[in-house]
């Protein structure tokens, strides 16, 4: 029997871009279909009903009906609008950095529900803490878990012995930590410190609604963003945008008054 | 098979197609539906176009102050002396300065930015006509900003960054009343509209 040719969906709003005169191609995560990609006619005339309830970073309730290429939205209602997260500059370019990953590791006609979630209680965290980072990196490290990437971060991934603290080292493309003993000539090793090894284990056990107030000095801020950026950015096989996009920010700040 | 694939297709033909295909929301069949309408245009219409196409790349500049799209720098905007020189407002495409030009009720001056920021696609503070705002803004005639960006999620985050730029110096920043369209329905209304639509109210005279 060919599927419905109305379906309903609750989705997160990844982005969307125009299309046509006055219509929108909107890129949603869905929790029943994983990634799709719909049209909204109409929805960029300004008395439009869909268009507020279409911008990216918003949960949304659609009614969705098949197209031949394209399915096209109906009907949308807000779920969650992430309020305090759109208040803050800083907080709107690490969402987006959520939007583009799930984007790149969901995948189409797909569902993956834990991904869903997680994506849904790291935007809440990011705008309840807008100007602390963790979130992020929390979403990085179990971005990688719920795609079965998960770097290693108690054994080595060579021989199974548990690291010894202050005596290990990390590897992206190795899959996580290695002790001193093995593959020591291994390329792509590198030094992690032990401090950063803890947030990241304590950050595996998380869950993103109740992150562990940590005070994290500039130091191993920068530490954790080259590791689990780093290793994102290599199971994603493309520079991150909005990384870019950030390093930028933080370079032109200011710049109206210097 | 589309026309510049057919060998029998005139070279300068399937040249014309291929520059068409080029332009936004064409693809190679309308291509070749708008080669064959300038082909049977009267000589006189088609290099009109031809001449208007040319003129336009030839002479088309940034004003030297509010970066629109001018033949002449500065713009009949910023040469007017009869606009009010302490209001600027900020939007994101020339096309915004005519919409805001025909409600007739606006006198300051434009800033046109280009774009808006775009965290996902690469484009940072650094690719929009920024750093000549905040040069404009330095000498002090300028006493009020409007934003006047698109109320999307980009176009408020480059409201927040002119916004956080400009804290500590005299210039007002204010950006455009969100809220209903008129005709709209509240019925329809997402509640980020709604809410800013209830924070923006005004009293009744």
């Amino acid at each position: 029997m060919p599927p419905p040719r109305m379906y309903r969906a609750e989705a997160l709003v990844l982005k969307n871009m125009p299309l046509g005169e006055a219509d929108l191609l909107v890129t949603l995560f869905s929790r029943e279909a994983g990634k799709l990609r719909a049209i909204a006619k109409g929805a960029r005339r300004s008395n439009a009903k869909l268009v507020g309830h279409l911008e990216p970073l918003t949960l949304t309730r659609l009614s969705l009906s098949r197209g031949h290429t394209l399915d096209v939205i109906s009907q949308a209602e807000t779920l969650e609008n992430f309020t305090p997260l759109k208040s803050s500059l800083t907080a709107i370019a690490r969402g987006m950095q959520v939007s583009e990953l799930v984007d790149g590791f969901g995948s189409e006609a797909s569902a993956n529900e834990p991904l869903y979630d997680l994506a849904w209680s790291t935007l809440e965290s990011i705008g309840k803490t807008p100007e602390y980072e963790l979130p992020l990196f929390h979403f990085q490290l179990h971005l990688l878990g719920v795609s079965g990437l998960m770097p290693e971060l108690s054994n080595c991934v060579e021989c199974r012995r548990d690291i010894e603290p202050d005596r290990h080292r990390y590897s992206i493309d190795g899959g996580g930590v290695f002790c001193p003993d093995c593959t020591p000539d291994r390329a792509g090793l590198r030094p992690l410190s032990l401090r950063a090894l803890k947030v990241m284990r304590l950050l595996a056990r998380s869950d993103a609604r109740a992150l562990p107030t940590l005070n994290l000095d500039a130091a191993l801020t920068q530490e954790l963003r080259a590791v689990l950026s780093g290793t994102v950015q290599y199971w994603l096989d493309r520079e991150i945008r909005t990384n870019s996009f950030m390093n930028q920010l933080a370079r032109t700040e200011r710049v109206g008054r210097n | 098979m589309t026309l510049e694939h057919l060998p029998s297709a005139a070279p300068s033909l399937a040249r014309l197609v291929q520059e068409l295909n080029k332009l936004p929301g064409i693809g190679p069949k309308s291509a070749q539906r708008l080669a064959y309408f300038i082909i049977r245009l009267p000589d006189e219409e088609a290099f009109d176009l031809a001449n208007a196409i040319n003129a336009v790349k030839q002479s088309i500049m940034f004003c030297g102050q509010c970066q629109n799209l001018t033949d002449l720098s500065p713009c009949s905007v910023c040469s007017n002396s009869q606009r009010n020189r302490e209001q600027i407002c900020v939007v994101e495409e020339p096309l915004d300065v005519l919409a805001l030009e025909r409600t007739h009720c606006y006198r300051g001056l434009y800033h046109v930015l280009h774009g808006v920021l775009s965290p996902l696609n690469g484009i940072g503070p650094e690719q929009l006509k920024l750093r000549e705002l905040f040069a404009r803004l330095s000498d002090g005639e300028a006493k009020e900003l409007v934003i006047a960006t698109n109320p999307t999620l980009e176009g408020e985050a480059t409201a927040m960054y002119i916004s956080r730029n400009l804290v500590g110096t005299d210039v007002k920043v204010t950006h455009l009343a969100r809220g209903l369209p008129v005709g709209g329905s509240l019925e329809y209304t997402d509640e980020l509209t709604l809410s800013r639509a209830f924070q923006g109210r005004q009293a009744l005279e």
